[in-house]
C-alpha cells in the first residue's frame, strides 16, 4: 500500500524556539535573578524539590576516580577494602576513566611533573564533580614544604570542596571528610554548584589543534 | 588444565602478511619491495614525545617501523603501584619496546634531608617507599650510627627487626593482592587489607601512626612495646598463616593465574644481576643474595634462618618467592618474640646529633631489595649529603630488557610481580 | 653510662659477631687492592666493613672493570652508584659501592670529577642497571657519563634547567617564593576578613557541671555533624 509522503508545510518548517537562556520565564518563582542564572534541575517547572532528590542520589552515589599517587592512596585503598568499608556509602566503583567519576580524591603529592596530567583528568571529569584533597600533601605541600618540585596545595591548580588533614589521614577521617562532602552536596555548598555554565571551557595547551 | 609453553613464539601477523609477500614476489620473479627506514614519531605525527630524540635510545624507541604503534599507559592508570608513565611501542598487540618515564613523584627528599637535622630526616624518608616504612628508616638509622660511633641497646635492635619483619609481611601480602589485582582478581585485594590492616593497627599501637611510622632514633626506637601491642601481636599470630593460606590457596591454583604468570617475564640471574635486581627479584632467579646474610646488620646474626631461591625466575617464582618470604618472616618474629631481652629502647644522644665528619653506608633486605643510604658528615647538625638507593628504582629496568615479544596485556602483570612502589621509585 | 658515645667495637657483651669482626678479613682486600690498583689508588681508608679509596675520573672504568673481572677480586654486583658535591670552589664525586661473595666488606670506589667540565666515563657496558643510576646523577648533579646511550633527565620535566641537589641551589625557606604562591586566597593576608571574628559573639559553652539540659538548638544552616565548635 502505498503511503503519500508528508507534504511539504508551506510556511516552513515549525521552529521550537531554544528557552534555556530565557531567563524571564522563571518570573514566577522569584528566581530570574537567581545567580546561577538560568533553567537548572530536574524539572524544570519546580526547581526545589526535585533537586533535593537530585542531590540526595548524587551525594549517595559519589563515584571517585582512581588517583592514588602516594602514601595516601594506601589509606584511600584501605578506606575502599572490608575493614573501613566505603561500599557503604555507594562509593565502592573506584573508575579508571575520568568521564565516569563523580569525585576526585587527590591522595598523594602532588609533583609540578604530574600537575599537568592531574588538571586534564580534572578538567576531563563532566560536572557535576568535587575535589577532595586528601593529606596534607595536597592541601599545603605538608612535610615537603621547601621542595622545589611539589605543588604546594593541590588548590593552586584546582578548587578544592573538602580538605581532609592527616599524614596520612586515618579511613576514619577519610569518611569523614566523605560525610562532610555528602553535605556539601545536598546543600549545594560545593565549588561546583557556584560554577556558572558559560558553555564548554578549556584551558589551552600549548599544540593544541584548535 | 591447559598449559602454554613458555617458548611457543605468538605468531605475528605482520611478519605472516611480510612473509606471505616475499613469498609471492619471489615466486613471480621480483625482488622484495624496498622499504625505506622507520619514521621518527614526533610531535607532528603522534605527540610523543614532545620534543626531538635526544639520546640514542630514544631516537631507537621513538622510531616507528611498519605497523608499529606507541601506546602511552599515562601516569595515571588502573594498576595500583602509583603514578608511573610507560611509553610502550606495540606492533599489533605484541611489544617492541618499552620506554618508562618518571619522576611524577619526585618530591626532593634528599635535598630536603640536607637542610634536616639528623632526627628529622628519619621522618622524611618514611614516605619514599611506603609500604614498607621501618626498612626506609631502619637504613639511615644504621648508616648515621656508624657515622656516630654508637650502637642501640640490644632491646631496641630486637624491637627493630621485630617491626620490620611485621612490615615485610604484610608488604608481601599487599603484592599478592596487587599482583591478583592488576589481572583483575578483585577478591585477594581485600584479604590483603585485612591482614595489612590488622598489623598497621598493631604498629600503630607501638609507634602511634598506621602508615609513615616515626619510629626510628638514631640509637634505639621511640616507644617500648606495650599491652596493647603485644595483646594484638599475640592475636594476630594466632591466626596470620591461616589467613595467608587461605588467600594463597585462592590464587597459586587458579588457573588464570598460572597461564597468566607460568613463563611470563623471565629473568637469569645473570640478567638480574647485571641489572641491579635485589630482594625477592632476583632470589627467584635463582641468586641466593640476603643482605641479611651476605652484610648482616642489626640482630639477625642471631636468628636462623635459611635464605629461599627459586628457580625459574619467572612472574610465577617472584610470587612464590614473597609467599614463602612471607612463611620465613614470620618464623623470624617467633624467634624475636622468644629471645627479645628487656633493657632501654633508646641509647642517650643529645638532642642535637653532631657526628664526626665521614661517609657511612648503611643497607637493609627491603621487602622490594636492597635499600641503602650513603650518608656523608661535615660534622654539623644536617648531614652534608643523603643519599638514598632504592630497589624498586633499579628493579624497573628489567622492564624494557624482559617484556619485548609479550602481549600488551602482561605488562601490568609482569610489573606487579616486580612490586615498584613509586614513592622509592621518585624519591 | 653504657651506651654512650665510643667507636664501636668488634664483639659487644653479648657476644655477637659484629660483621667483619676481624680487621684481617678486609686485611685480604686491602692488600690485594694495594696491589693490583695502587697506581690508581688514593686515599685508602678502612672501617669495620666498608674499604674505601679514591680514584680519578679518567682511571674509573679501568678500575671498575678489573674489579669485576678479576677472579681474585669479583665484584660481580654494583650496589649503588652516586653523585656527591663538595662544594662551589671543590670538586664533584661519583660514589660507587660493590659487592662480591669472596670479600666480607663493602667496597666504595670515589671516583673525582671535575666541576668545570664534569665528565666521567660510563659502567653500562659493565652493569647494565647503573643507566638509572647515571641518569639520576646526571638530573641532580650535571654528571655527563660518556658512552651513555640515554642521558636524560629522568625526575625533572625535559626542560627543567637546573641540577637541584647542586650545593648553589637553594631551597627557599618560605614557600611564599614557590611559583604559584598567592594564587590562593588564602596565602593573600589581603584578602582575608578579620572582622567577622572580631565581631562575632563570643560561643560561651558551660563547663561540664554546669550543663543541665539539652544542648542547644542548631543555628540555621547548620547540621548535627558540623563540629567546627563545640555545642
Amino acid at each position: 500500500m502505498a503511503v503519500d509522503p508528508p507534504a511539504v508545510r508551506p510556511d516552513g518548517p515549525i521552529i521550537i524556539p531554544d528557552q534555556a537562556e530565557n531567563d524571564a520565564l522563571l518570573a514566577p518563582f522569584n528566581m530570574e535573578d537567581h545567580p546561577q542564572g538560568g533553567f537548572h534541575g530536574l524539572l524544570e517547572v519546580i526547581p526545589t524539590k526535585a533537586d533535593y532528590i537530585l542531590d540526595l542520589i548524587r551525594a549517595n552515589s559519589l563515584w571517585p576516580l582512581l588517583s592514588g599517587l602516594s602514601c595516601c592512596a594506601i589509606e584511600m585503598m584501605s578506606t575502599a577494602t572490608s575493614v573501613n568499608d566505603i561500599d557503604r556509602f555507594g562509593m565502592f566503583p573506584f573508575r579508571a576513566s575520568p568521564r565516569q567519576a563523580d569525585v576526585l580524591i587527590v591522595a598523594g603529592t602532588l609533583t609540578t611533573k604530574m600537575a599537568g596530567p592531574l588538571v586534564r583528568l580534572w578538567e576531563q571529569m563532566p560536572e557535576p564533580k568535587w575535589c577532595v584533597a586528601m593529606g596534607t600533601c595536597t592541601t599545603s605541600g605538608g612535610r615537603f614544604k621547601r621542595s622545589y618540585s611539589v605543588v604546594q596545595g593541590v588548590d593552586r591548580v584546582m578548587p578544592v570542596d573538602v580538605y581532609v588533614p592527616g599524614c596520612p589521614p586515618r579511613p576514619e577521617g577519610l569518611i569523614y571528610g566523605m560525610m562532610k562532602l555528602h553535605e556539601l552536596v545536598k546543600q549545594r555548598r560545593g565549588e561546583w554548584s557556584t560554577f556558572v555554565d558559560r558553555g564548554p571551557q578549556r584551558t589551552r595547551w600549548e599544540g593544541d589543534v584548535r | 588444565m591447559t598449559t602454554i609453553d613458555p617458548e611457543t613464539r605468538i605468531p605475528d601477523p605482520i611478519e605472516l602478511d611480510e612473509a606471505e609477500e616475499a613469498r609471492l614476489r619471489a615466486a613471480a620473479g621480483l625482488g622484495p619491495i624496498p622499504r625505506e627506514g622507520g619514521e621518527y614519531a614526533g610531535f607532528e605525527s603522534v605527540g610523543i614525545p614532545d620534543r626531538p630524540p635526544q639520546t640514542d635510545r630514544e631516537r631507537d624507541v621513538y622510531t616507528l617501523n611498519e605497523g608499529e604503534m606507541l601506546i602511552n599507559l599515562g601516569p595515571q592508570h588502573p594498576s595500583t603501584h602509583g603514578v608511573m608513565r610507560l611509553v610502550v611501542k606495540v606492533r599489533g598487540e605484541v611489544i617492541v619496546d618499552i620506554d618508562p618515564v618518571l619522576g611524577y613523584l619526585h618530591r626532593g627528599i634528599e635535598k630536603l634531608c640536607e637542610n634536616a637535622t639528623y632526627t628529622t630526616v628519619l621522618t622524611y624518608v618514611d614516605p619514599m617507599d611506603y609500604l614498607s616504612s621501618m626498612h626506609n628508616e631502619h637504613a639511615p638509622a644504621i648508616a648515621f650510627e656508624k657515622l656516630y660511633g654508637i650502637k642501640a641497646p640490644p632491646r631496641a635492635e630486637y624491637i627493630r627487626a621485630l617491626v620490620v619483619e611485621l612490615n615485610r609481611v604484610f608488604s608481601h601480602g599487599l603484592m599478592m593482592g596487587f599482583l591478583a589485582l592488576d589481572m583483575g582478581g578483585l577478591t585477594p585485594i581485600l584479604y590483603s587489607f585485612i591482614n595489612r590492616d590488622e598489623v598497621v593497627d598493631m604498629l600503630s599501637a607501638i609507634s602511634g601512626q598506621r602508615m609513615l611510622f616515626n619510629f626510628f632514633r638514631l640509637g634505639g626506637v621511640n616507644w617500648d612495646t606495650n599491652d596493647e601491642f603485644l595483646s594484638r601481636l599475640g592475636t594476630w599470630r594466632s591466626h596470620v598463616l591461616d589467613n595467608v593460606l587461605m588467600n594463597e590457596r585462592m590464587i597459586t591454583e587458579n588457573e588464570i593465574f598460572t597461564t597468566r604468570t607460568k613463563g611470563m617475564g623471565v629473568l637469569t640471574g645473570d640478567e638480574a644481576i647485571s641489572l641491579g635486581v635485589t630482594g625477592p627479584n632476583l632470589r627467584a632467579s635463582g641468586v641466593p643474595f640476603d643482605i641479611r646474610k651476605a652484610h648482616p646488620y642489626s640482630i639477625y646474626n642471631e636468628l636462623e634462618f635459611d635464605i629461599i631461591t627459586q628457580e625459574s625466575g619467572d612472574s610465577y617464582a617472584r610470587y612464590l618467592q614473597r609467599i614463602a618470604e612471607i612463611k620465613q618472616s614470620i618464623h623470624l618474629i617467633d624467634q624475636i618474640i622468644d629471645k627479645m631481652p628487656h633493657g632501654p629502647v633508646q641509647a642517650q644522644v643529645p638532642g642535637i646529633i653532631r657526628p664526626k665528619p665521614g661517609r657511612a653506608y648503611g643497607a637493609v633486605e627491603s621487602p622490594r631489595g636492597l635499600y641503602s643510604v650513603y650518608a656523608i658528615s661535615d660534622g654539623g647538625p644536617n648531614p652534608y649529603r643523603f643519599r638514598m638507593r632504592d630497589p624498586s628504582f633499579i628493579s624497573l629496568q628489567a622492564l624494557p630488557k624482559i617484556m619485548p615479544g609479550r602481549l600488551l596485556a602482561d605488562t601490568m602483570a609482569v610489573m606487579a610481580s616486580f612490586d615498584p612502589v613509586m614513592g622509592g621509585v621518585d624519591k | 653510662m653504657e651506651h654512650v658515645r665510643r667507636p664501636r667495637p668488634t664483639a659487644d657483651a653479648l657476644g655477637r659477631r659484629c660483621p667483619l669482626s676481624a680487621p684481617a678479613a678486609a686485611g685480604s682486600l686491602v692488600r690485594l687492592v694495594t696491589e693490583r690498583l695502587g697506581s690508581d689508588l688514593e686515599h685508602l681508608w678502612t672501617d669495620e666493613d666498608t674499604v674505601e679509596f679514591q680514584v680519578e675520573a679518567a682511571r674509573a672504568v679501568d678500575v671498575l672493570t678489573t674489579l669485576r673481572d678479576d677472579p681474585d677480586f669479583d665484584f660481580f654486583m654494583l650496589a649503588d652508584e652516586a653523585a656527591v658535591d663538595y662544594g662551589v670552589g671543590s670538586h664533584l664525586e661519583v660514589v660507587y659501592h660493590l659487592f662480591s661473595w669472596k670479600h666480607p666488606a663493602w667496597l666504595r670506589v670515589r671516583a673525582r670529577v671535575d666541576r668545570a667540565d664534569p665528565r666521567i666515563g660510563t659502567v653500562t657496558h659493565l652493569w647494565e642497571g647503573a643507566m638509572f643510576h647515571e641518569r639520576e646523577a646526571y638530573d641532580m648533579m650535571g654528571i655527563v657519563f660518556e658512552g651513555n646511550r640515554d642521558l636524560r633527565r629522568i625526575y625533572m620535566s625535559p626542560d627543567y634547567r637546573s641540577f637541584p641537589l647542586r650545593k648553589d641551589f637553594i631551597l627557599p625557606d618560605d614557600a611564599a617564593d614557590s611559583p604559584a604562591a598567592g594564587v590562593n586566597p588564602l596565602e593573600r593576608p589581603e584578602t582575608w576578613d578579620l572582622a567577622r571574628f572580631r565581631d562575632a559573639p563570643a560561643v560561651a559553652v558551660p563547663a561540664i557541671g554546669e550543663r543541665g539540659g539539652p544542648p542547644p538548638a542548631l543555628e540555621s544552616g547548620e547540621t548535627e555533624a558540623d563540629t567546627s565548635r563545640p555545642r
